[in-house]
């Protein structure tokens, strides 16, 4: 790839220009001294790692001197930041969630997402495959992002704090911070003594709750022989959760496909021909009538296709997470209020009461400027503030200094002197 | 405290205040006087081994209290974590029957003072069974850590503001949760003192049922050799997506090497299967196997991920038979290497010492 894509030295420049007027207003994460921060430069891919600051001040200046390109601080609580990782001492992480678009399987990523396979050349939208026709998993991909991915993620953050404050009783205004990332998606932290010394396995029970991994139907009513009078509906948790996706799934999912879930003779029959009796039932009845009513008697049969179905359904009311970020308790994660090197954004804050109102188009795209030329390899169609700039393909345009630098940044342009 | 509630629940604060207050040395055990106690302990280290479970026996509350410590230093003296988890939950096993008989104010009275739960009153029913108790998450996950039926699961439980519903037998049994982790933690030190003679034969007694039950309670070693046939599921998914080139994640990665470090397959072979099928550089492969072997670095060396981990992470895939039975993919190694090659039992060191 040319080098020159990006303009690298014009970009730092923008951002040590925005950092000497603004790191002063940037707040240094709680208990600073016991945090390791780290740091990529535009210049090197090099991070710099194990850095500790005694206080807020000495943090800013760090950040007006260097103008990082991505900054990142420690979930983790250490009594010595800046030794190495055997030596640092771990007193607790904060548990974090994180949520990106880029794991999500979206169609709009067929338009802005590309891959190249180093091997053959063969190149291709949206995802690359796990293996390219010549046998080989070497990609190069190219990934960007619009307003409907980033949608995506404020939906699934919603969820995620939907069930942290519903189910675990998270308080939302002392426990839970929400960060736009700065590029695709959310993170979430909790900052609660009850949770800062879960070790990886208590963390990894938390992700498997959030994600309903290992839900079972028995537990959530489904039984043959259960009991119990009321619907699960209107329960709270999983149950009503896990009840509402067998709703909604059974509800909209159409004849062919529920044929090809390869279930026992009699609930497919039912489920296709009885599907109004079998919704009326979930809202008026214990679930244990569906099974009584509508499937066969062999219960073991019976049991596996219910999960088969349950685990189908509930992926539209799970919170889509990463499982990895979760679980590690040293995990290094992206500093708020910084500036996002792969787009030239705002990593910000936002009051979990106002996540519906968000618009990170707007409110993140913290640099402003006057028009600059840039020549443009490749851009899809993106809107910022409130206009739509592209698709761009091997064009010279003008463009505001925002919509520059995030062109720039994902080294679809360069800048035309 | 009474001295027979001190009997049966001896892990207790008050309890241990007790024992301490006679202020017993081990010398002192030598003597015939404390034969009766340190024959008790004896048994329920053997129980342990034998049965699984500790059983209780109240009649001689003194000799069933003063037992429990002398029991919990010949584990440890033993020096074989296997022996030291199989005693930690066989005695709470023997706990969890005496919870189930006892009531509720017995159950807060534990939980509370001994525990610090955050345990509740509540009054709820669902499929038909009522929920007495609500318990904070975050001590319901320590204190079932070590449990991995599905109904323990957090997702399979009601989980309402912060509380976990219990029914009466389930706070027993996370409490008993709490006892073995407690337990464990105790017999897991290592002292190093000379026994008086006594407690050596002791010692020989329960080295020779342990020895003799090492196969039957599962305490066996690895195999040798490296059984490829025998390599669970997830291993094999794991092998295949490397052998095929598939993009593998971290953990992906990490539970391949880590497992084939455990059954002994050398770094190079390892090197040379990573470096033959991608394009790793061959000294950095190197260096982060040696990393996972523990010879770089911490000098840890890793054991792969738990079962749980691996489905947690998605690498969990086509479970048997053997799967259902077992938590950890050594476990399924070590069970399956027994089922592909029997003939190994006649050479194994345990039953050489019974000839």
């Amino acid at each position: 790839m040319d080098s020159d894509w990006g303009s690298q030295k014009f970009v730092a420049e923008q951002f040590s220009k925005w950092y000497r007027s603004n790191a002063r207003y940037i707040s240094a994460p709680p208990e600073i001294m016991s945090r390791e921060f780290a740091f990529l430069t535009f210049e090197g891919k090099t991070m710099f790692r194990h850095i500790g600051f005694t206080d807020e001040s000495a943090f800013r200046r760090y950040l007006t001197d260097n103008a990082p390109s991505h900054s990142y601080y420690s979930s983790s609580y250490y009594k010595h930041p800046e030794a190495e990782m055997n030596n640092k001492g771990w007193s607790g992480a904060d548990l974090v969630f994180d949520i990106d678009a880029d794991h999500f399987n979206l169609e709009c990523q067929k338009n802005h997402d590309k891959w190249l396979c180093r091997n053959c050349g063969k190149s291709g939208v949206g995802k690359p495959p796990e293996l390219c026709v010549c046998g080989k998993s070497q990609f190069e991909t190219e990934t960007w992002l619009c307003e409907n991915c980033l949608q995506e993620a404020k939906n699934e953050t919603q969820k995620l704090l939907d069930i942290l404050i519903q189910d675990f009783g998270f308080a939302i205004k002392e426990d839970l911070i929400v960060n736009f990332s700065g590029n695709r998606g959310y993170h979430v932290h909790v900052r609660s003594k009850n949770v800062r010394f879960f070790d990886q396995s208590a963390r990894r029970e938390i992700v498997d709750y959030i994600l309903a991994t290992g839900i079972k139907p028995e537990y959530i009513g489904f039984t043959p022989r259960g009991r119990g009078a009321k619907s699960i509906l209107g329960d709270e948790g999983w149950r009503g959760r896990a009840g509402k996706a067998m709703y909604d799934f059974i509800d909209s999912t159409p004849p062919e496909i529920i044929r090809s879930l390869d279930l026992g003779r009699t609930l497919t029959q039912n489920l296709i021909e009885k599907k109004t009796d079998i919704l009326k039932t979930l809202e008026n009845n214990h679930p244990s009538f569906v099974i009584q009513k509508f499937a066969s008697k062999d219960e073991e049969r019976v049991m596996a296709d219910l999960e088969k179905l349950l685990t189908k359904a509930i992926k539209q009311q799970s919170a889509d997470i990463d499982t990895v970020v979760t679980t590690d308790i040293h995990r290094l994660i992206r500093l708020p209020n910084t500036l996002h090197g792969k787009s030239g954004w705002q990593t910000q804050t936002i009051k979990p009461e106002h996540l519906s109102d968000y618009d990170p188009l707007t409110s993140a795209v913290v640099l402003k400027g006057t028009d600059i030329r840039l020549f443009v390899r490749w851009a899809p169609k993106i809107r910022i503030g409130d206009t739509v700039y592209g698709p761009y393909e091997g064009e010279e345009v003008s463009v505001p200094l925002p919509v520059a630098l995030f062109l720039l940044c994902k080294k679809g342009a360069k800048v035309v002197n | 405290m009474l001295e027979r509630d001190a009997a049966k629940y001896p892990f207790l604060k008050e309890a241990a205040k007790l024992v301490d207050a006679l202020n017993i040395q081990l010398n002192d055990l030598a003597d015939p006087v404390y034969s009766k106690v340190l024959n008790r302990a004896t048994e329920r280290v053997t129980e342990a081994i034998l049965e699984g479970v500790v059983e209780s026996k109240l009649d001689d509350y003194m000799t069933e209290l003063l037992s429990y410590p002398v029991a919990s230093m010949l584990v440890s003296v033993k020096g074989e974590s296997f022996l030291d988890r199989r005693y930690a939950l066989a005695e709470a096993v023997r706990i969890y029957f005496l919870l189930m008989k006892e009531d509720t104010k017995t159950l807060f009275e534990i939980a509370i003072n001994e525990f610090n739960w955050d345990l509740k009153e509540a009054k709820e029913n669902f499929d038909g069974q009522s929920y007495t108790f609500k318990l904070f998450f975050s001590n319901y996950l320590h204190s079932s850590n070590s449990f991995h039926e599905d109904k323990w699961k957090l997702v399979n439980r009601v989980l309402k503001n912060g509380y976990v519903l219990l029914q009466q037998n389930e706070v027993a049994r996370l409490i008993q949760g709490e006892v073995e982790m407690l337990i464990k933690e105790r017999v897991s030190i290592r002292p190093k003192f000379d026994l008086p003679e006594p407690i050596k034969q002791k010692l020989d007694e329960i080295t020779k049922v342990f020895e003799e039950n090492r196969r039957k309670i599962g305490a066996e070693d690895l195999p040798t050799e490296v059984i490829r046939e025998a390599f669970p599921p997830c291993i094999r998914y794991c092998m295949e997506g490397l052998l095929s080139g598939r993009r593998a994640s971290h953990m992906e990665r990490f539970a391949l090497t880590s497992f084939l470090i455990n059954i002994g397959m050398p770094t190079e072979s390892i090197v040379d299967l990573y470096v033959s099928v991608t394009d790793f550089d061959e000294s950095l492969t190197r260096y982060q196997i040696e990393h996972i072997a523990g010879l770089k670095g911490n000098k840890t060396r890793y054991t792969p991920p738990l079962c749980d981990t691996l489905r947690t992470h998605g690498i969990c895939r086509n479970k048997d038979n053997i799967c259902e039975r077992i938590k950890h993919p050594l476990s399924y190694y070590r069970r399956k290497a027994r089922l592909i090659n029997p003939v190994q039992e006649k050479n194994s060191p345990s039953n050489n010492n019974q000839g």
